[in-house]
């Protein structure tokens, strides 16, 4: 009894170091493989199936908004930095930190809206299917974020609307 | 010595001892060979599994499908684990993320 009883313990053993073995090899040696991290467009191609000429199109399009988007970035942090340096002097929210707050919420929307648009842009250089995948899940982890975090603080849990 | 002496041949020869066999001799000879040559009765379900285990054929066949369920579930996991850092390179490139 003692002597089954062990050789079934290291047999078990033995199989889950096999398993763990096998799986965590051929992880990495999956991740290793696929990775391409020298073009950010990669997973477009290989998600949506894109042509060359779509993916062309694509990355004309990308390499237009890149500036722009660094642009308002750039906006957005100048202005954080003059909040943060108001946060700084003292212990109330001035009426001038008020209006820093709205001043980046403006350009965050602004970012937002050029954001979209891009995603818009992009979607329409797809085949129709792929394009609104795209889209949807464009949308879906740009703005889902901040959709959840509005939802969980109105109690709205809005479980109804997820995929 | 002559050692091809028939007298003392005879002498010897008649002179060995036979001992009488015991009862049913040749039955239990019979007996215990069949007993050797019968696989041991294993006593429970565990003493089953461990004998199953210590088979070459069975061990080497279940440490392949093992292995092979292992490089199959590690391909699986490692696409899906390339496919979301390539989306999120793409992400980090298109949304800054003070917006997300």
């Amino acid at each position: 009894m003692n002597r089954s009883f062990i050789i079934l313990f290291g047999a078990l053993a033995l199989g889950a170091a096999i398993f763990a073995g096998s799986y965590f090899t051929a992880q990495r040696a999956t991740v290793k493989c696929c990775a391409e991290p020298a073009d950010d467009l990669s997973w477009l191609r290989t998600e949506f199936h894109l042509s060359d000429a779509e993916m062309t199109r694509i990355r004309e399009l990308h390499e237009g908004y890149l500036p722009k988007c660094a642009e308002l970035c750039a906006k957005i942090a100048a202005k954080k930095g003059e909040l943060a340096s108001l946060f700084g002097t003292g212990t109330n929210l001035t009426a001038e930190a008020q209006e820093k707050l709205k001043e980046i919420s403006t350009l965050r929307a602004q970012c937002q809206a050029q954001m979209l648009q891009h995603f818009l842009a992009v979607s329409q250089v797809m085949p129709p299917e792929p394009g609104r995948r795209y889209l949807a899940e464009m949308k879906q982890l740009t703005l889902g974020t901040n959709e959840l975090m509005e939802q969980s603080m109105s109690g709205d849990t809005g479980h109804e609307h997820h995929h | 010595m002559k050692t091809d002496d028939p007298k003392l041949s005879a002498l010897l020869r008649e002179s060995r001892v036979m001992p009488a066999l015991p009862p049913r001799f040749q039955q239990n000879v019979w007996r215990r060979i069949e007993d050797a040559a019968a696989p041991a009765q294993p006593a429970s379900w565990l003493d089953s599994l461990a004998a199953l285990i210590l088979r070459p054929r069975f061990a080497l066949a279940t440490a392949a499908a093992v292995l092979l369920a292992g490089v199959f579930a590690g391909t699986l996991e490692g696409r899906q684990a390339a496919r979301h850092d390539a989306q999120l390179n793409y992400l980090a490139s298109v949304a800054p993320h003070a917006l997300r």
